[in-house]
Formats: structure tokens, C-alpha cells, sequence
């Protein structure tokens, strides 16, 4: 049966695949067309679908979402290519700089949401006091308890944690330009800011499409440093999708919305990604 | 164009001396090539001309100017790579006109400059590609035509054919020749290849450990090397060897090899009876002759159709043969070989210098 050989080969990948990946995300679409109460669940078809619209709440939590995710990611990836640009030039002590530079990367991002709300308390932390000296605070308090500023608490907290990530992924791309493409650029004429712009930046285009797309889904659906530093207070003001699915599920115990909620910020990131690459191509069309 | 002169160029990576004052003049127009073993400090040398390294004492002139602190791309000159370093992301024509565009000449003025380059290098049909579209040979025009579109005052040339096969690369050395011909710019072209120095050179310069060795037309280096570095990089197959011991009477002068072999010298080298020296024998200037002076035996024969070049033990050492046509020995043959007076190099075993 010459039919059936490839797939025989075929088989334990897919089966891996199958139980891996498709079937905890049809469960888990299947759950979004359910009600689930203390100790049965019934199918409501799109009636969890339906109340979304309805909910003022998660309506914060998507405008959250886009706040948190595009304040993170815009000075993630800036410091990360400033630091990367850095540490692409040689100077003393440069190794041991890289490694610190790196070391947020692998705290555990419980521990740094936790160290974050304690820098940012009054009582225990240095950082309200320093925003009172400079003026910014009429009196040292928590940012994080006043619902006008409190994003800024996970967002800095984020940064933090995330800009070693861009750090070395550019870096990596950095290094694998080859320098007589600089030399060339510097003979034909290019000042610094021309070699950067239309030598580096070309280069480091695949990667800036790919690493930015990837973080964007990660930071969009990270939701630990919030839920530690702040549960998504105060009155919801840091509240985003991912907290919210979360405090649906396990708070609310109402999973069927939550995976109503997950399945619309799945297709929000999948519609993301599919503009980002759309993009991407016509900008390599055109070059 | 221009003339480029160096004058006491000095390169120093901290204590480490990589190139020890180099003086050298260029003449406007001349094809110079620099050659040598790697990390004899030739690129170095280019490189400091080009400005992409700093030069640690000396002058290097380009004209009448001074450039020690010129940046490159004020220095009028245009740079082939060996990797070619073309600008991944642009086409053919972008990547040619770049430096043009750079210096925000007209978009007409650009275009009729790279078609004329492109015509001139056979390129019009790929301005559109992008390098990775391109095969080794096509991407090393774009780099020629890079560097000819800017008409520039000195072309400067990195090992530009080290990265193509053996049959391109012996197009290409005579394209680049031709085109020397028709824009008549000065050339400085550096190379690890004698051959390619050989054929492309107005001017060789042979360089060693950072130490200029030598400067002249190729064939006065061929005919006349200073030393035996020299005389054993240029030629190939590369000139043989031999330690041998002077004896000199009245009647004449000869070298005594190893063996007790004799070959016979000219008068007029200022040798004395007993010294020791070097002999430098080319390997074409050799023959296989009933009355030679001395007899070898054979161990290896090549024959390669046009010529036919052998392998013979003399005087415990191997020496390589070279003649045009075909010779008729085998391996474990006694074979005579004779050699004329003029054509043997003599040198310092010591110092490595030419005697004579």
C-alpha cells in the first residue's frame, strides 16, 4: 500500500502535533461555546460570545491591552537597540557588561514583579522618594495605587525584564554583518547615520519584523508581572485581556467566558501577525 | 588620477609592528601590485591607503595631498573586496550607484554613469537583480563597476579574485588588465598569487614579515631578485636551492654542491675561494644535456603536454626541472643537466642577500 507508507512515517509527528497543540485548542474553543457552573456545564452556542459585547469591562481590558503591550514594546525594542548598537562596539570590560545587561532575562518574572512593587512602595522602596525629590510627585506614593499611573508600574517593570531579550537578538544580527560592508558604505561616502540607515537597518529588518511580532504576542499574553505587582487594580485600571482571562477562569470560575475572551485575543494577534508579515513583504518587495 | 606615495608608512597593533616603514611611489596611471604571503602585512598597507586602518607614523599622499586624517570617503578612492561587499539589499544598480547617490548627484547623471559601467562590464541585463541572484563572477563585476562608476582617483583592489574558481579567475585577471588599459587610473592591487602579480603588474611589490623586499617591473624580479625570499616567491615552479662552497683559481670560478658536484660561475661575481653561499638555480634554466655539468637522479616525472617538468635527487636534496616539450625520462634515471654561468643567483646563506 503505497498510499499509506508516507504517512506511516509521517504518524508520530503528527500524533505528537494532534495532541500537543490541536486538541487543547479545540478543548479549549469548545469550552468558549459553554457555560460552566459549580458542577455541570450546558452549551449556550454564542451566548458567552454575545456577552462581550456587553461588558464594559473587558472593553478597558482590550484598551489595557494595547496600552500595556505598545508602551512595553516601544521602549523595549528602542533601549534594546541602543544597548545592542552599544555593545557592538569594543570597550574595555565589554564581556562583563554584556552578562549584566543579560541578567534580567533570567530572573524568574514573579520575582521581578515582586521586586518592582516593593521599589515602587513608599515604605520599603527608594523610587517614590526619588520621584518626589524631582518633583514629579507632590508626595511620595505608590504609583501603582493610583489608577491614573498605576500601568506605568508593570510597563517599567516590563521593560526592564524584556529589553535584554531585543539586546541579544540584535546584537546577534549585529554581529553577523560583515564588516567590509561598512567599509564599503564608509568609502562611498555614507556618514554614520547613512551607514546605520541604509546598511544596519536593512540588515537588521528580517530579524526587528520577527523578534517585534514575537514579543508583541508574548507581552500581549504575559500576565504575571500585572497580576503580581497589581491583580489588575486599582479599579481595573491595569487590567488587561490576559488578567482578565485569568481572574475569569480561576476567580470568577466562569471558564466559558474566559475561553470567549481567549479565543477573540487569539484572533486579535493572529489578525496582528498577518498585517505585520503583509507588511513586512511589501517592504522587501520594494527595496 | 593620482599619484600615491608613501613615505616611512609605519603600522603598530600596540608593541606588535606589522609593517615596518614602507617607501614607496605610484606613479599616476600605474598598475602596482603588492605581494606576498599572508600576513605579510600587504592588506594592512592597502588598507591604510584606503583609510580603513590608521597609520602609526609615516605619510601616505595621495596627489599632493596629505591624507593620514582624510576619512575614506574623502580620499577619492574606490574599493574592490575580496567578499565583494555588496549591499545585500539593493539591486545591481543601486548597489553601483550608491556612493553617487550618497553624494546626492542627479538621478540622470547616476543612471547614464551605471548604464556605462554596466555596458562596460557586461552587467546590462542584471541591473535589476539583487547579489544573491547573481553567480561569483557577476558579483565581482558589480564590485568592479561599484568601483569604476565613481571615477575615482585610485582604484584600490583586495585579493578581488581569491573567491572565484580557477578558469574565472584567469578571465577576470585579464579583464581587469584590459580595463587598466582603457581608464589608464592608478591601481594598487594586492594579492597572496605571484602569477597574477606577474601578468597584471606595471609594478611588483614583494613584501615579507611587514618588510618591503622588493620593487620592480616583474620581470626584473624574475631576472634579478634581491634575495632569496624573492627569488623563491616569484617563478613557478619555484627556483631551487642548493648550498654549495666556492672555489676560485686563476683559471676559473665554480660552485661545489654537497655532493662534490661542480657547476660552473661567472667571473665577475665577487666571490672568494672557500665561501659559502647559496645557489639559486630556476628550474627552467636547467637542461638536459649528454655533456652537463652534473648528474641527478630522477624521482618523479609530470608530464603536462606543453612542458614537462621532473623531480631529481642532487646533492641529497630534490630539485624540480622544467622544459618545454616532452623529455624522454623515467623515474631512476641518471640524467646530465647543464646550466649557464649567467643563470645562476647567488646568495648569502646568512642574510638571504643577492651576491652580485
Amino acid at each position: 500500500m503505497p498510499g499509506l507508507e508516507p504517512w506511516l512515517y509521517l504518524g508520530p509527528a503528527l500524533i505528537l502535533l494532534v495532541t500537543v497543540l490541536l486538541v487543547p485548542l479545540i478543548v479549549g474553543i469548545s469550552y468558549s461555546f459553554r457555560k460552566f457552573s459549580a458542577f455541570k456545564s450546558e452549551y449556550v452556542g454564542l451566548g458567552q460570545y454575545q456577552a462581550m459585547f456587553s461588558d464594559a469591562l473587558l472593553g478597558q481590558a482590550l484598551y489595557n491591552t494595547l496600552w500595556w503591550t505598545v508602551g512595553s514594546l516601544f521602549f523595549q525594542f528602542f533601549l534594546g537597540l541602543g544597548l545592542a548598537l552599544l555593545l557592538d562596539r569594543p570597550f574595555f570590560g565589554r564581556k562583563v557588561v554584556q552578562a549584566v545587561v543579560f541578567l534580567p532575562w533570567a530572573v524568574p518574572s514573579f520575582l521581578s514583579g515582586l521586586t518592582w512593587a516593593w521599589l515602587f512602595n513608599p515604605i520599603v522602596g527608594p523610587l517614590p522618594h526619588w520621584l518626589h525629590a524631582l518633583g514629579l510627585q507632590a508626595e511620595p506614593t505608590s504609583i501603582l495605587s493610583d489608577p491614573a499611573t498605576a500601568m506605568w508600574g508593570p510597563i517599567i517593570a516590563n521593560v526592564w525584564f524584556g529589553v535584554p531579550f531585543f539586546a541579544i537578538t540584535l546584537l546577534a544580527a549585529l554581529k553577523s554583518i560583515p564588516s567590509e560592508l561598512h567599509e564599503a558604505a564608509a568609502i562611498d561616502g555614507a556618514s554614520p547615520w547613512q551607514r546605520f540607515s541604509k546598511v544596519t537597518l536593512p540588515f537588521l529588518a528580517p530579524t526587528i519584523a520577527i523578534t517585534v511580532m514575537l514579543r508583541t504576542i508574548w507581552i500581549a499574553t504575559f500576565a504575571d508581572l500585572i497580576f503580581v505587582m497589581t491583580a489588575g487594580g486599582p479599579a481595573g485600571a491595569t487590567n488587561t485581556v490576559a488578567t482578565y482571562i485569568y481572574v475569569s477562569a480561576f476567580k470568577s470560575l466562569d471558564k466559558g467566558y474566559a475561553s470567549a475572551v481567549a479565543v477573540l485575543l487569539l484572533l486579535l494577534l493572529i489578525l496582528y501577525a498577518v498585517v505585520l508579515i503583509g507588511i513586512r513583504r511589501s517592504l522587501a518587495r520594494n527595496s | 588620477m593620482a599619484s600615491v606615495t608613501l613615505n616611512k608608512v609605519q603600522k603598530d597593533y600596540g608593541s606588535l609592528n606589522v609593517l615596518q616603514a614602507v617607501d614607496l611611489e605610484i606613479a599616476d596611471g600605474e598598475f602596482v601590485v603588492l605581494v606576498g604571503p599572508s600576513g605579510c602585512g600587504k592588506s594592512t598597507l592597502l588598507r591604510m591607503i584606503a583609510g580603513l586602518e590608521e597609520v602609526s607614523a609615516g605619510e601616505i599622499r595621495i596627489g599632493e595631498r596629505v591624507v593620514n586624517d582624510v576619512a575614506p570617503k574623502d580620499r577619492d578612492i574606490a574599493m574592490v573586496f575580496q567578499s565583494y561587499a555588496l549591499y545585500p539589499h539593493m539591486n545591481v544598480a543601486s548597489n553601483m550607484g550608491f556612493s553617487l547617490t550618497l553624494r546626492k548627484a542627479e538621478k540622470n547623471a547616476i543612471d547614464t554613469r551605471v548604464n556605462g559601467a554596466a555596458s562596460r562590464l557586461g552587467l546590462d541585463k542584471l541591473l535589476a537583480r539583487l547579489p544573491r541572484q547573481l553567480s561569483g563572477g557577476q558579483r565581482q563585476r558589480v564590485a568592479m563597476g561599484r568601483a569604476i562608476v565613481r571615477d575615482p582617483k585610485v582604484f584600490l583592489f583586495d585579493e578581488p579574485l581569491s573567491n572565484l574558481d580557477a578558469k574565472l579567475r584567469v578571465h577576470m585577471r585579464t579583464e581587469i588588465k584590459a580595463l587598466h588599459q582603457q581608464l589608464k587610473t592608478t591601481s594598487v592591487y594586492v594579492t597572496h598569487d605571484q602569477v597574477e602579480a606577474m601578468t597584471m603588474a606595471d609594478r611588483i611589490v614583494v613584501m615579507h614579515d611587514g618588510v618591503v623586499q622588493q620593487v620592480g617591473a616583474p620581470l626584473d624580479l624574475y631576472d634579478r631578485p634581491a634575495n632569496a625570499f624573492v627569488a623563491g616567491f616569484i617563478g613557478s615552479p619555484g627556483m631551487n636551492f642548493l648550498p654549495a662552497t666556492i672555489r676560485r683559481t686563476d683559471a676559473d670560478v665554480a660552485a661545489i654542491l654537497a655532493d662534490g658536484q661542480r657547476l660552473p660561475m661567472l667571473a665577475s661575481l665577487p666571490v672568494a675561494d672557500g665561501d659559502e653561499v647559496s645557489i639559486g638555480l630556476r628550474p627552467e634554466h636547467m637542461r638536459v644535456a649528454a655533456d652537463g655539468d652534473i648528474s641527478v637522479q630522477v624521482e618523479v616525472v609530470e608530464p603536462l603536454g606543453l612542458s614537462t617538468q621532473f623531480y631529481a635527487k642532487l646533492a641529497g636534496q630534490q630539485v624540480c626541472v622544467f622544459a618545454m616539450g616532452r623529455v624522454s625520462v623515467k623515474p631512476g634515471d641518471m640524467v646530465r643537466l647543464s646550466a649557464s654561468a649567467a643563470d645562476l643567483h647567488v646568495f648569502d646563506p646568512k642574510s638571504g642577500q643577492r651576491v652580485g
